[in-house]
């Protein structure tokens, strides 16, 4: 028997998942349990990466023990990490709170491989060190996703989620147009032997600017980029809640975390401000187009779905700000923003839907403007809407608030200051829908007997929606320290 | 009256109609222009592009992958990983289509000349099948191709009347389609906890490990083909239907 810690975790994050698919597929009367096992080792796996990434900086490992080029690697540095425990935190949450929530076994033993499957293609990709893989893996949670997403069987989810899958086709089938160009023109699918042959090598510029383009278009197709987000809102807000919470906080926060990696690593030296401009400005659409749309909606799954429209949006803003400071503290600091605002919504929207999913069985509905009595009838849950909605706006003192003060701070200082007036509407309307629910929730009915109390469905709610405005506004200083950055003061 | 709203209602049918048709020449225009650029570009990058890309390298160190053939050393020895999650693709999909619902019934049993040449043709396949496994370490083959040989069999039997694709009930059927994920991550998963490294196979095991993890593979593809041929969660026999009574009950 041997272990090596360093590079076991890296392999386990993605294998242990996998290996639950195999399980929950192979035994479903027993689908639960294996699969509920199966979660709390994938996120055991994944704490002790990011203790070791915390300890030792960036892990990698070539796996079949061939050279880099040949073979396919692993590796977490602090952005990866940083999704990572994020990503298994509220997927242990998910998975909890799923044990209890399908009462039909058929969609139960339905749920658990396909959503053990996503699991272990969400931290493939984002621990994935090779293009090709990382192909593979959006191809995995592409079908895995849109499989959950029609679970509830309703002719409105299956229109919706088909027409997601063959989105996300388009998609990836556009970045792998990407991936042959860049190994026709560098020889290899690494990661890192791209971007240094990106580096060295400016006689291909058009080629790679040209991929940069495929990439980035295909990738913000799978990330509901205004105004390629046409698709989100019916199939999120047509899936069970806790597929739409895995959907909503984590499968579109991949594809960003991919459009993130290849601009910041491998298309650095072909990136332009324009570029950057052109993708913040669609950022800002987002922000203010799905704000809107969320004010208006009429039912509680569909604001949360434009919410993350919205959201999504925020984290473009920060490209054409990184890329007018110079390398350097603030720039590290705006960096660790774009990460605390990504994680913050990831477990601020999770806590959202699964808070959502409760109101919506005990209701019978999720008709805005008939949530009355929520708050008497299910007091934690409406705790943790409020809560997590206090997050989506950016109150202080969640994680948001920080992400939001630094990029509007950081607009300031290098004369971009229209950035700040998206912020600042973004905020506004944020405010509106979410108190918009609250006002509803909160009405003036009677208290009655008793409250509907349901530990296993709202302690994972309650707490998704705590880390994203406690811990991670009161405590974001070990994402600094995570990332590998200096500054870690400003917060 | 009628008539002549039956004549305005055709004109501005007929005038959609090739309000569509202009739409779709002009996408095809537009997508001929992007293909040609895509074109140009890939031969500037063929053109200028580092000249020694991964083949040589794949080829050089083919003596130690365990196999003869440069597709399946690529397949299951340096990207095995890739393979692995590719088979996970394969059951998330069939997985997929179990959830929206329950198979349809079928076609009827076939003539006795469709089904003379059935008792030909599927015992041919599966022979072929098995001969595309084990040619695959040396020469172009593998497991893709004889699952995808033996998934056709499947089609075939289910095309010939039979509902079931030839495939056993769905307890058994569920380990047919997890093999391959199953056999491939135990494997991996096994070498890393004996020290080697995950999928990393020594040397002298290479051969009779890729053979292991081929034929789990195989039969793992053929099951998901002829699963997702028939197209839905398979009927239940009567003793399923006995057993989920009681475990549906509180």
């Amino acid at each position: 028997m041997h272990l090596d810690l360093l590079t076991d975790p890296l392999v386990l994050c993605i294998m242990l998942p996998l290996l639950g698919a195999v399980l929950t597929a192979a035994l479903p009367r027993r689908a639960v349990l294996l699969g509920s096992l199966m979660a709390v080792a994938t996120s055991a796996a994944a704490v002790t990466l990011t203790i070791l990434v915390w300890q030792s900086g960036t892990l990698r490992v070539a796996l079949g023990g061939w050279d880099q080029k040949l073979a396919i690697s692993l590796r977490a540095d602090g952005l990866a990490t940083a999704l990572v425990v994020m990503a298994n935190i509220v997927g242990l949450g998910i998975s909890v709170y799923a044990s209890g929530y399908f009462r039909d076994p058929e969609r139960m033993r339905a749920f658990w491989p396909l959503w053990l499957l996503l699991w272990a293609a969400l931290n493939g990709l984002f621990l994935a060190g090779d293009l090709f893989n990382l192909y593979v893996m959006l191809e995995l949670l592409g079908i895995a996703a849109a499989a959950l997403g029609a679970l509830t069987g309703s002719r409105d989810a299956i229109a919706a989620n088909l027409r997601y899958l063959l989105v996300g086709l388009l998609g990836s089938i556009t970045y792998l147009l990407g991936v042959a160009l860049l190994y026709t023109a560098h020889g290899t699918l690494d990661l890192d032997l791209v971007a240094a042959s990106i580096a060295a090598d400016d006689e291909l510029f058009a080629v790679n600017a040209a991929t940069l383009v495929l990439m980035v278009a295909g990738l913000a197709l799978k990330a509901a980029l205004f105004p390629l987000h046409f698709w989100l809102p019916p199939a999120h807000a047509n899936a069970p809640a806790p597929v739409s919470a895995a959907l909503s906080a984590l499968v579109v926060k991949a594809a960003f975390y991919l459009i993130l990696r290849l601009w910041l690593d491998l298309f650095a030296p072909v990136t332009g401000m324009a570029a950057a401009m052109l993708l913040a400005l669609l950022g800002a659409a987002a922000v203010v187009w799905g704000s809107w749309r969320a004010l208006r909606a009429e039912r509680l799954k569909l604001l949360a779905a434009y919410s993350t429209v919205a959201q999504i949006g925020y984290l473009f803003l920060f490209l054409p700000l990184l890329a007018a400071t110079p390398a350097g503290p603030v720039r590290d600091s705006l960096l660790a923003a774009l990460v605390l605002m990504a994680v913050t919504h990831g477990f601020a929207k999770a806590g959202f839907f699964l808070a959502t999913g409760l109101v919506q069985t005990n209701a019978g509905h999720d008709r805005i403007d008939d949530l009355g009595g929520t708050a008497q009838r299910l007091p934690a849950t409406t705790f943790a809407i409020a809560l997590s909605g206090s997050a989506l706006i950016g109150l202080p003192p969640s994680g948001s608030f920080i992400g939001k003060w630094l990029l509007m701070q950081c607009a300031i200082e290098t004369g971009q200051w229209w950035w700040v007036i998206v912020v600042t509407t973004g905020t506004l309307l944020a405010a509106a829908y979410v108190f918009r629910v609250l006002s509803r929730a909160f009405g003036l009915e009677p208290t009655p007997l008793r409250f509907i109390t349901d530990a296993r469905a709202e302690i994972p709610a309650l707490l998704l929606a705590l880390v994203s405005v406690a811990v991670l506004g009161l405590a974001s200083g070990p994402l600094w320290t995570l990332l590998g950055l200096q500054a870690g003061g400003d917060a | 009256m009628t008539q002549t709203s039956d004549r305005a209602r055709q004109r501005a049918q007929a005038r959609a109609q090739e309000r569509a048709r202009d739409l779709s020449l002009l996408l095809g225009v537009l997508l001929a222009l992007l293909g040609a650029v895509l074109l140009g570009l890939y031969y500037l990058a063929l053109d200028g592009g580092a000249a020694p890309r991964l083949a040589e390298l794949a080829l050089a160190r083919l003596p130690e992958s365990g196999v003869g053939n440069p597709v399946t050393a690529v397949l299951v020895n340096y990207r095995a990983f890739d393979t692995l999650v590719e088979l996970a693709v394969l059951l998330a999909a069939v997985l997929g289509i179990w959830s929206l619902g329950p198979a349809p019934p079928g076609f009827q049993r076939s003539g006795a000349v469709l089904a003379g040449m059935v008792s030909w043709v599927v015992p041919l396949l599966i022979v072929a099948s098995g001969y595309m496994l084990w040619v695959g370490g040396y020469a172009p083959g593998g497991a893709f191709q004889a699952g995808a040989l033996l998934g056709a069999a499947g089609v075939i039997v289910r095309l010939a009347g039979d509902p079931t694709a030839g495939l056993p009930a769905e307890a058994t059927q569920r380990w047919l389609l997890v093999l391959g994920v199953l056999v491939f991550a135990l494997v991996g998963l096994g070498l890393m906890l004996f020290g080697a490294g995950f999928l990393t196979y020594p040397p002298k095991l290479a051969k009779w490990l890729i053979l292991l993890i081929e034929s789990a593979a195989t039969i793992a593809i053929a099951a998901a083909l002829a699963a997702a041929y028939v197209g839905g969660r398979p009927a239940p026999s009567k003793a399923a239907i006995d057993d989920y009574g009681s475990d549906s009950s509180p």
